[in-house]
């Protein structure tokens, strides 16, 4: 049961982040890990284990440094006193690569016995470990991160428009594109540090979305959500009954998701693109 | 009181000076062209009416109130954009994208109501493409794209609406039904219009409809003068400014009513000089 409800909330975390950015940054082919989040919470649980063993400092490591990646594209993106959306995707691009060296050191020096297994299963992305415990502290950055995507999103249609013409709207688009920025990262942040790195849904699951409602934020948003959770435990389910032994969910999203993403584009002809 | 007044700003990038000393006044029920050549200034000076940039100097008057430093929502229920050339990223709906300008009006948390649709409806009717509305704008024509950023322009309420070349891209046809619906806009709604246009004859097209027109020419971070379209938009000014020998032509389409338009004849060759004394290269 935690592990069914933990596999809902970080399915939809993923997955309305992954929307709230590709309105934010104008692309469809963006997702919630645009920033950074992804690999410096990577590192940071590769970190975590390399010196704690523990499942707790995992958590708080992955969390922090998932935050930390999300900064640092912020203040590269800000070199120009404005944040223009190229220089974010820039920003995000070049912490993302330096992260993902670091993962892979981390992995270098690692103890292959049990260290490296760890590391290598976690980035795979794993809802095992799941307890009451855990939904009860990871819940909270997602819940909130998610409550306030949802209670912003006409202003992310809005946002969508460049942000020259979401000035002259009226849009104050430094505020709004923080609080956009800042709810996707709690929710994302919140939902790798207990799963691990979950591809795919944080990036297809909003285009499923759209494909259903259009492309209005309004509907798209909170639909997002429950394709992403409903998509998760799918996924998470089907992952303990193929074999004897669990297999990665970071795998299975993406065999499970690919076909059915290429059914769906052939039913709806995709959605006006 | 002038519904836009701007007094004596400047601005500029870095070290370069774009804007200098710039000051003009735009009406209630006018339409103000602004005019000048590639990279003079024009797109910049209307981001500082639109608030969108911090002047150097000088102060920038909408109804009244000094627009520095006032929130993005107050000055967006006073001044509304219709861009050059929208790029369209997601497919949305007409009614969803003409809904945008209402959210100087609604609050962060907010979506739109009931009223707010009402006041979409009306804004699409006026431009004459309510029966887009459930259409989505990704498939329409540049020219039926260009009137639903009017129609969103309209939705925002305002009594100046600041438009950047809104006929470029435009075919024939569309370049003129956009002309007319602004035509008829500021006719029947008092509407004013600060245009930024390539065009001459726009300038004269409006004048030749009897709508209150001034037109300014800019050249070198300047304005040179401001007027009306016959008085300005002479054979000697356009020949100063963009090195163009034009005439321009009066036409009577009947007793009542007559037509002007200038015609470009040839680029001014004689001026065509480098800049820097020729004979100093490949002599020998």
């Amino acid at each position: 049961m935690p592990r069914a409800i933990l596999g809902a909330m970080v399915g939809g975390s993923l997955a309305i982040s992954g929307a709230a950015f590709q309105g934010l940054f104008r692309n469809p082919l963006v997702s919630s890990g645009i920033l950074g989040v992804t690999s410096g919470a990577g590192f940071g649980a590769a970190l975590a284990i390399i010196l704690f063993h523990a499942t707790a400092p995992i958590y708080i490591s992955a969390f922090f440094f998932g935050g930390l990646a999300v900064l640092l594209s912020f203040l590269i993106g800000r070199i120009y006193h404005t944040t223009p959306i190229i220089m974010l995707v820039l920003g995000g691009t070049i912490v993302s690569s330096v992260f993902s060296a670091l993962i892979s050191f981390t992995k270098y020096v690692a103890d292959p016995t049990n260290e490296l297994p760890s590391i290598v299963f976690w980035l795979m992305g794993s809802l095992a470990s799941a307890r009451y415990q855990d939904i009860l502290v990871a819940g909270i950055p997602m819940l909130i991160g998610t409550l306030g995507l949802i209670t912003i999103r006409w202003r992310i249609n809005v946002l969508s428009m460049g942000d020259k013409e979401a000035q002259t709207l009226g849009i104050d688009t430094r505020v709004n594109k923080c609080i956009v920025i800042v709810c996707a990262t709690l929710a994302t942040a919140g939902a790798v540090c207990v799963s691990g790195i979950i591809g795919w849904v944080g990036l297809v699951i909003p285009h499923i979305g759209r494909m259903l409602v259009g492309n209005d934020n309004r509907l798209l948003i909170p639909t997002s959500f429950s394709l992403g959770a409903c998509f998760l435990i799918l996924v998470d389910n089907l992952s303990r009954i193929i074999t004897g032994s669990e297999i990665p969910l970071g795998i299975l999203t993406a065999l499970v998701g690919g076909p059915f993403f290429v059914y769906l584009l052939k039913r709806t002809k995709g959605g006006g693109w | 009181m002038p519904l836009l007044e701007v007094k004596h700003i400047f601005f500029g990038y870095d070290q370069r000076d774009v804007l200098q000393d710039i000051s003009f006044q735009v009406n209630q029920g006018e339409i103000f062209f602004l005019l000048g050549p590639n990279g003079c200034g024009k797109t910049t000076l209307l981001d500082c009416v639109l608030g969108l940039l911090r002047l150097k100097g000088g102060e920038i008057y909408l109804n009244g109130t000094n627009i520095n430093g006032i929130k993005p929502s107050i000055i967006a229920r006073q001044v509304a954009y219709v861009p050059q050339s929208h790029e369209k990223t997601f497919p949305y709906s007409v009614t969803d994208i003409v809904l945008m300008g209402r959210a100087a009006y609604i609050g962060i948390a907010g979506s739109p109501s009931g009223e707010d649709l009402d006041i979409v409806d009306e804004a699409l009717a006026t431009v004459g493409i309510l029966h887009l509305r459930n259409r989505r704008y990704t498939q329409l024509s540049g020219g039926e794209g260009q009137l639903v950023m009017i129609a969103r322009a309209l939705a925002q309420k305002t009594s100046l609406i600041v438009m950047d070349e809104p006929t470029a891209h435009l075919d024939y046809r569309h370049e003129l039904v956009i002309m007319e619906t602004i035509v008829e806009l500021v006719r029947e709604t008092g509407l004013s219009i600060l245009m930024a246009t390539h065009f001459p004859n726009h300038a004269f097209y409006f004048e030749n409809n009897d709508i209150a027109t001034r037109v300014t020419l800019m050249n070198d971070s300047r304005f040179m003068t401001a007027g009306s379209a016959t008085e300005i938009l002479t054979e000697a000014n356009l020949k100063s400014i963009y090195n163009v020998n034009a005439q321009v032509f009066t036409h009577h389409l009947d007793t009542h009513h007559q037509i002007r338009q200038v015609v470009a004849i040839s680029t001014s060759k004689l001026n065509r000089n480098p800049g820097y004394p020729i004979d100093t290269m490949g002599r020998g």
